[in-house]
C-alpha cells in the first residue's frame, strides 16, 4: 500500500514538473490578440481626452452607419463661398461673350476622364450654393464626402472606419478625421512626387 | 535562493523559481491545471524569502538603496571609488565660502541625481523629485527652463500601431519629424524610424530594400514600407539586459531609463527588428531646436553611451496627442490609437483590414501592425 503511494506521489510530482516546464513567461494570454480582446471586454473610456488640441479647428459632427466623428467645417474655409454671391444669374446669362476671359481661369479638371466626369457631374448650375449628387440631389458642401463616396465607396467604408486619412487632434476621444477634400484637391485629387524631408549623409559613412 | 539579494536578472535554466504568484503554465490564474503549490513554495513563504533578501530596498530610494545594502568590501570599495569623483566634487564645492549658491545645488543635484534608484521602482514622489533635479539642473546648466513630465501609464490603455504600406509615398516627413521632437543627435543623425524602398513584386525583402534614398518619390514600381521600434508585448530587449533599465509599461510602451542603462547594447542585439539605437557620441542639439515638452522615459536628453528608441513618443501619446510620425505623416498611412477601446480606430483597422506583423513567428507579439488598402 505504502509503496502504490509513493509511486502516486512521484507520478504526480513528474505530472506538475511537466505542466511547469511548459511555462514560457508569456504571462496570462497566449497572444495579444487574447489579451486585447479579454482586456477591452470592460472597457468603460479613460480619463484622457484629445478635445485641446481640436480647438481652433471649427468641426462638424457627423454620423455615417455605425461611426461618428468630427471632420472639419468646409464652408468657411472655401474663399469664394457663398457662390452665389457672384454667381447672381442663371449660369448661361453669366457666361462672357469674350472668350479670353476665363472666370474659373486656375481650375483644370484632372479627375477621371471627360467622358465621366465634367463640372455638373458635381456642380449644379442652377444651385451654385451647393453640390449635387449623380442623381442631382444636392449634397452640402460640409458633407461633399458624400459626393465623393458615390464612386469610391471602397475608401469611403475604410475612411468611416478610420484606415483611410488623417486623423486630427490625437488618439483620445473624440475622434476627428479629416475629410476627402482636406487631403486631395477634388479637381485634380491625385498626390503629386516630390523629394523626401531628408538624406541621411552619416548613415552612408557608417555603410561604407 | 541565493541569488536573491541581487536586483539584476540571472539565467533561470532549469531551476524552480516562483515566476509570478497565482499563474501557471496554463495560463489561467485560479486552479484548473493540477497542484500548483505542492512542489513549490507557497506564496508566504516567497514573500518572506523576497523581503528578507529585498525587502528594504524595495522601500528605498535614493542614496539609501544603494549604501544601506549588504554587501562585501570589494563591492563596496568599488561603489565608492565610482562615487569618489563626484563626491569630491561636493564636497569641494560645499565646503569652499566663495563658491557661489548655484555652484552648490548643482553639486547637490549631481549627487542626488548619482545615487537615486531605477525609475522603474521609484514611487510617483520619487519620479517626481527626479525629474524636478533633472529641470532645475537644466536651468542652472544652460539657463533655459523646460517642462518635463513624468506621467505614469493610463489604466485601459494599450497603444498599437498600423502602418498602410499602399499609401506611404515615402516623403520621410516623418523621419523628420520624429528627429525634431524627440531631441535626437544631429551630429550622427540619428533616426527612430526607416522607410525602406522596395520593389513591386519582390516581397517583403529587407536586404534589397533601400532606406536611405533620395530621388522623388513615389518611385516608380516600388512601395514603402516604414520600421521603428514596434512595442513588443514580449519584448526580447527587455529579456537581455543585465541591469533592468528597459522595460514594459502597463499601456505597452517599452521605454528606456536612460540614467539606469549602462550601455552594453544586448537589447541592440536582441532586437529582430532593428529597432533600437546607440549613443556613440554625446548627442548634440542645437538650443534653439531642442523640443521643450519632455518625459523622463521619452525625449529628455540622453548622454554619451546609452541607448535609446522610438517611444510612441511617450510625452505626447499619454497626454492624448498622436506621436510625431502620425501627425507628421501626409498620406494618413499611419494610425495610432488605444488598443483596448473597441470603438478606436486602430481596433477598425484590426478587425476590418488583413493585417500583418514582421517576424510573426518569433512571438514577440510587436504592436506595430501593416496592411493594405
Amino acid at each position: 500500500m505504502n509503496r502504490y503511494n509513493n509511486i502516486h506521489i512521484l507520478m504526480y510530482t513528474f505530472l506538475a514538473v511537466i505542466l511547469f516546464s511548459c511555462k514560457h513567461g508569456e504571462g496570462e494570454y497566449h497572444n495579444i490578440t487574447d489579451k486585447i480582446e479579454a482586456k477591452s471586454k470592460n472597457y468603460h473610456g479613460t480619463s484622457i481626452s484629445s478635445e485641446q488640441y481640436l480647438e481652433g479647428i471649427k468641426t462638424i459632427k457627423i454620423t455615417e452607419g455605425a461611426h461618428t466623428f468630427l471632420i472639419p467645417e468646409r464652408k468657411s474655409e472655401i474663399k469664394s463661398y457663398a457662390c452665389t454671391e457672384c454667381h447672381t444669374k442663371p449660369l448661361e446669362e453669366l457666361k462672357s461673350k469674350d472668350p479670353s476671359k476665363k472666370a474659373h481661369w486656375d481650375i483644370k479638371l484632372a479627375h477621371a476622364d471627360l467622358n465621366t466626369m465634367n463640372c455638373i457631374t458635381c456642380h449644379n448650375g442652377n444651385d451654385m450654393d451647393n453640390l449635387t449628387s449623380l442623381t442631382g440631389t444636392s449634397i452640402d458642401f460640409n458633407r461633399s464626402y458624400k459626393l465623393c463616396s458615390q464612386c469610391h465607396s471602397k475608401q469611403f467604408k475604410d475612411w468611416k472606419g478610420g484606415a483611410h486619412g488623417k486623423k486630427l487632434g490625437g488618439w483620445a476621444p473624440p475622434r476627428a478625421s479629416m475629410t476627402c477634400v482636406n487631403c486631395h484637391n477634388p479637381h485634380n485629387p491625385g498626390f503629386e512626387t516630390r523629394w523626401p524631408a531628408g538624406y541621411n549623409t552619416q548613415k552612408v559613412k557608417e555603410r561604407e | 535562493m541565493s541569488d536573491n539579494t541581487k536586483k539584476w536578472f540571472s539565467l533561470n535554466l532549469n531551476s524552480k523559481k516562483k515566476q509570478s504568484t497565482g499563474s501557471c503554465g496554463c495560463g489561467k490564474t485560479s486552479g484548473g491545471c493540477g497542484s500548483h503549490t505542492k512542489d513549490q513554495i507557497s506564496d508566504k513563504e516567497f514573500d518572506a524569502a523576497v523581503d528578507a533578501a529585498i525587502g528594504d530596498e524595495r522601500k528605498k530610494d535614493g542614496f539609501d538603496q544603494v549604501f544601506d545594502v549588504q554587501m562585501d568590501r570589494r563591492t563596496a570599495f568599488r561603489k565608492l571609488t565610482a562615487s569618489l569623483v563626484i563626491g569630491a566634487g561636493a564636497v569641494s564645492t560645499s565646503c569652499n565660502l566663495t563658491t557661489g549658491e548655484e555652484t552648490k545645488e548643482k553639486a547637490q543635484i549631481d549627487w542626488e541625481e548619482q545615487f537615486k534608484g531605477n525609475y522603474k521602482l521609484m514611487t510617483d514622489d520619487e519620479k517626481k523629485a527626479t525629474v524636478d533635479r533633472l529641470v532645475r539642473s537644466y536651468q542652472l546648466r544652460k539657463g533655459e527652463n523646460i517642462d518635463m513630465s513624468s506621467k505614469n501609464a493610463e489604466k485601459d490603455v494599450l497603444f498599437g500601431y498600423a502602418f498602410n504600406i499602399s499609401k506611404c509615398q515615402g516623403y520621410m516627413d516623418c523621419v523628420s519629424a520624429c528627429v525634431e521632437e524627440n531631441n535626437q543627435d544631429r551630429n550622427s543623425q540619428m533616426e527612430y524610424i526607416r522607410i525602406h524602398e522596395m520593389k513591386d513584386g519582390k516581397g517583403l525583402k529587407f536586404d534589397e530594400a533601400d532606406d536611405n534614398y533620395y530621388h522623388e518619390v513615389p518611385a516608380e514600381g516600388h512601395f514603402y514600407m516604414g520600421t521603428q521600434c514596434f512595442h513588443c508585448d514580449n519584448p526580447p530587449c527587455v529579456e537581455v539586459c543585465p541591469v533592468q533599465a528597459t522595460w514594459r509599461e502597463e499601456d505597452g510602451l517599452v521605454v528606456v531609463d536612460y540614467d539606469w542603462c549602462v550601455g552594453c547594447r544586448y537589447c541592440m542585439a536582441a532586437c529582430p527588428y532593428d529597432g533600437r539605437r546607440f549613443n556613440w557620441s554625446t548627442p548634440e542639439v542645437p538650443e534653439n531646436e531642442i523640443n521643450k515638452n519632455q518625459h523622463y522615459l521619452g525625449n529628455r536628453m540622453r548622454k554619451k553611451g546609452v541607448m535609446e528608441k522610438c517611444t510612441f513618443c511617450v510625452q505626447r501619446s499619454r497626454a492624448g496627442k498622436n506621436p510625431a510620425c502620425v501627425e507628421a505623416c501626409p498620406t494618413g498611412a499611419r494610425i495610432f490609437g488605444n488598443l483596448l477601446d473597441p470603438e478606436s480606430t486602430i481596433r477598425w483597422v484590426l478587425n476590418n483590414k488583413k493585417v500583418f506583423r514582421l517576424k510573426e513567428d518569433l512571438g514577440t507579439e510587436p504592436k506595430f501592425w501593416y496592411f493594405m488598402d
